[in-house]
C-alpha cells in the first residue's frame, strides 16, 4: 500500500471510529442509568429500570441513534420476563415512543432478543459488540447497526445497553464527515459483511464473496470489530 | 391503547384496500392476525375509532366488522369499566372461515397469491444464498426444525411464515420482508394443506430444507428455482382443494356465489 492510501485509509477508520465512539457514549448514558437505578431499587418485575428522562438523549444534537435503551437479561426464577425497555424516534415525525415487540412465543412476529447476537454476544463475551447491519424484523422494523454493551451489577447481568442507527444515517453522517474520497474504500463487519462501501460494487449487506480475495486481511477499525479495506480497479487492496 | 411494534403488527392494522366489501375484509384481516397468533387470545384491540382510522374504514363498517366477529366468535366484548374488545382464539372457527374463503375464491385468485408469493420469496432466496451469514443460515435450519415438530395446526402455519420472514431478512431487505408480512396476513386467511392432508406437511419440511442447503451452498440459481418449484406445488394444492369443494361439502356455497 502506497503512502498516500496509508493516509487514506486512516483518515477513513477514524472517522469511523469517531462515530462509534459517538454512540457509545449514548449508550454509556444509558448503561450509567441503569446502573443507578439497579443499586437504588435492585430488579423487580412490572418495574422499569431505566428512569424517566433517558429517551431524551434521542433528541440531542447530532444524535446519531434512533432508538436507545435497556434489553433486560429474563431471570424466569426470579419472576422476571423477557422485557424491553427501548424507547425510539417514530419515523414520521419527531415524537418518541416505547418498542413494543411481541414477547409471545406462540405468534408469528415473536421477537426472542437472547437468540440475537447483539445481546449474545456481550452476554457471553463481557464486552461491547457492534452488530449488523441487518433487518431488525420482529423490532424496530428498520435496517439498522445495533451497538451494544453488557451490564453488569453486584447481582449479575441485568442485559445489554444499546442504540440503534439506521444504516442510511450512519452512511449519511460519514460521507458527510469524510469529504472527498481519494480511493473508493469497504468496511466490513466480522462476517464479512458490507457494512459500507464507496464502491458500487460491493453492496451494502452483502457478503464479500470468497472469490473476491483477502477476506483475513484489512486495517482493523479501532472499537469495533470492523475492517477497511480500500477498492482499486473494482479489486480490494489488502490494507 | 397498546400497540406491538414489528413489520408483522404494522401489516395487521394496515390500511385495508382489497376491494372487497370493508367489514368483510377487516373480518378476515383479523381471522388471518389470529390464526398466525399476531392477535392473542384474551387481547384487547384499539377502541373503535383507532381501529377505523388505522385500517382507514369508517366506524359504521368496523362496527359492522366487530359485530361479525362476536357473532363468529373471535371478539367478545365487554361493558363497563376495564371493558373493550377482545380476541378469542378459536381453532375450529377460524378454519370454517378458512374454508368460506377459499370457496370464494376463483382458482386464478389462487394462482394470481401463488405468483406474488413466489417472486417475492425466490427473489429472496436468490439473495439470501450470497448474503446470509452462517448464524442466518443456523437460524433459518432451526425455524424448519420447529416446524417439523409443531403440534398444533395453527403452530404449524406460523413457523412456516416464520420461515418465509426471516429469509426475506436473510436477503437484508427490509421491503421484501414487509411483503412477506403482507403475504401472510392473505395466505393466513386459506386452510393449511396439512390440516387437511398430514403427511404435506413433511412435503414443506423436505422443501424449506433443500432450500437452505443451497444456501448453504452459496448456490443461487438453485435457491431460487426451488423455491419457486416448492410454491408452485402449494398453489396446486390450494387449487386442488378448491376444485375438490366444488363436488363436495362446500357446493352449497359454490351454487350461492355463481347464481
Amino acid at each position: 500500500m502506497s503512502r498516500s492510501d496509508a493516509a487514506e485509509v486512516a483518515r477513513v477508520a477514524a472517522a469511523v471510529s469517531d462515530l462509534v465512539e459517538q454512540v457509545f457514549v449514548t449508550v454509556a448514558r444509558v448503561h450509567e442509568a441503569t446502573l443507578r437505578s439497579v443499586e437504588r431499587e435492585g430488579l423487580r418485575a412490572g418495574r422499569w429500570v431505566l428512569p424517566d428522562g433517558v429517551q431524551e438523549l434521542l433528541r440531542a444534537p447530532g444524535q446519531l441513534a434512533v432508538g436507545l435503551g435497556l434489553v433486560v437479561a429474563p431471570r424466569p426464577e426470579e419472576g422476571l420476563p423477557l422485557r424491553l425497555e427501548w424507547w425510539q424516534v417514530d419515523p414520521d415525525g419527531g415524537k418518541l415512543h416505547t418498542l413494543e415487540p411481541d414477547l409471545r412465543p406462540t405468534s408469528l412476529g415473536y421477537y426472542d432478543y437472547t437468540v440475537a447476537e447483539w445481546y449474545d454476544v456481550p452476554r457471553r463475551t463481557g464486552r461491547r459488540h457492534a452488530f449488523g447491519p441487518h433487518v431488525d424484523v420482529h423490532g424496530t422494523g428498520r435496517y439498522v447497526l445495533t451497538l451494544t454493551e453488557p451490564v453488569v451489577a453486584g447481582s449479575g447481568f441485568v442485559g445489554v445497553a444499546g442504540a440503534d442507527v439506521p444504516v442510511r444515517r450512519f452512511e449519511t453522517h460519514l460521507l458527510r464527515a469524510l469529504g472527498r474520497l481519494s480511493t473508493p474504500f469497504v468496511l466490513l463487519n466480522d462476517e464479512g459483511r458490507v457494512v459500507l462501501s464507496t464502491a458500487p460494487r460491493f453492496l451494502v449487506g452483502s457478503l464479500l464473496p470468497a472469490d473476491a480475495g483477502l477476506p483475513e486481511q484489512g486495517t482493523p477499525v479501532p472499537g469495533v470489530p470492523w475492517r477497511l479495506l480500500l477498492v482499486r480497479d473494482g479489486r480490494l487492496l489488502a490494507g | 391503547m397498546r400497540l406491538l411494534s414489528g413489520d408483522a403488527r404494522r401489516a395487521v392494522f394496515a390500511p385495508l384496500d382489497d376491494g372487497a366489501l370493508r367489514s368483510e375484509a377487516v373480518v378476515r384481516r383479523v381471522g388471518s392476525a389470529i390464526a398466525l397468533g399476531l392477535l392473542a387470545d384474551g387481547e384487547q384491540l384499539p377502541t373503535e375509532s383507532d381501529l377505523a382510522t388505522m385500517l382507514k374504514v369508517s366506524t359504521v363498517t368496523l362496527r359492522e366488522a366487530l359485530a361479525e366477529l362476536r357473532k363468529l366468535g373471535l371478539v367478545e366484548t365487554r361493558r363497563g369499566r376495564g371493558g373493550g374488545s377482545f380476541v378469542r382464539s378459536r381453532d375450529d372457527v377460524l378454519s370454517e372461515l378458512a374454508d368460506a374463503r377459499l370457496a370464494e375464491l376463483g382458482t386464478t385468485d389462487l394462482r394470481e397469491l401463488g405468483d406474488v408469493h413466489s417472486a417475492a420469496a425466490a427473489a429472496a432466496a436468490r439473495l439470501a444464498a450470497s448474503r446470509a451469514s452462517r448464524t442466518e443460515i443456523a437460524r433459518l435450519r432451526d425455524i424448519v426444525d420447529r416446524l417439523a415438530s409443531a403440534g398444533s395446526v395453527t403452530g404449524q402455519r406460523r413457523t412456516d411464515g416464520r420461515y418465509y420472514i426471516e429469509l426475506a431478512a436473510c436477503a437484508q431487505s427490509v421491503r421484501l420482508t414487509m411483503q412477506e408480512m403482507d403475504l401472510h396476513l392473505e395466505l393466513g386467511q386459506l386452510p393449511w394443506p396439512p390440516a387437511h392432508a398430514p403427511g404435506l406437511l413433511d412435503v414443506i419440511v423436505a422443501g424449506h430444507r433443500a432450500v437452505i442447503d443451497a444456501i448453504e451452498d452459496r448456490d443461487a440459481a438453485r435457491a431460487r428455482a426451488l423455491t419457486e418449484a416448492h410454491i408452485e406445488t402449494r398453489t396446486l394444492w390450494a387449487i386442488e382443494l378448491r376444485l375438490q369443494r366444488l363436488g363436495g361439502a362446500g357446493s352449497a356455497a359454490v351454487h350461492r356465489e355463481v347464481s
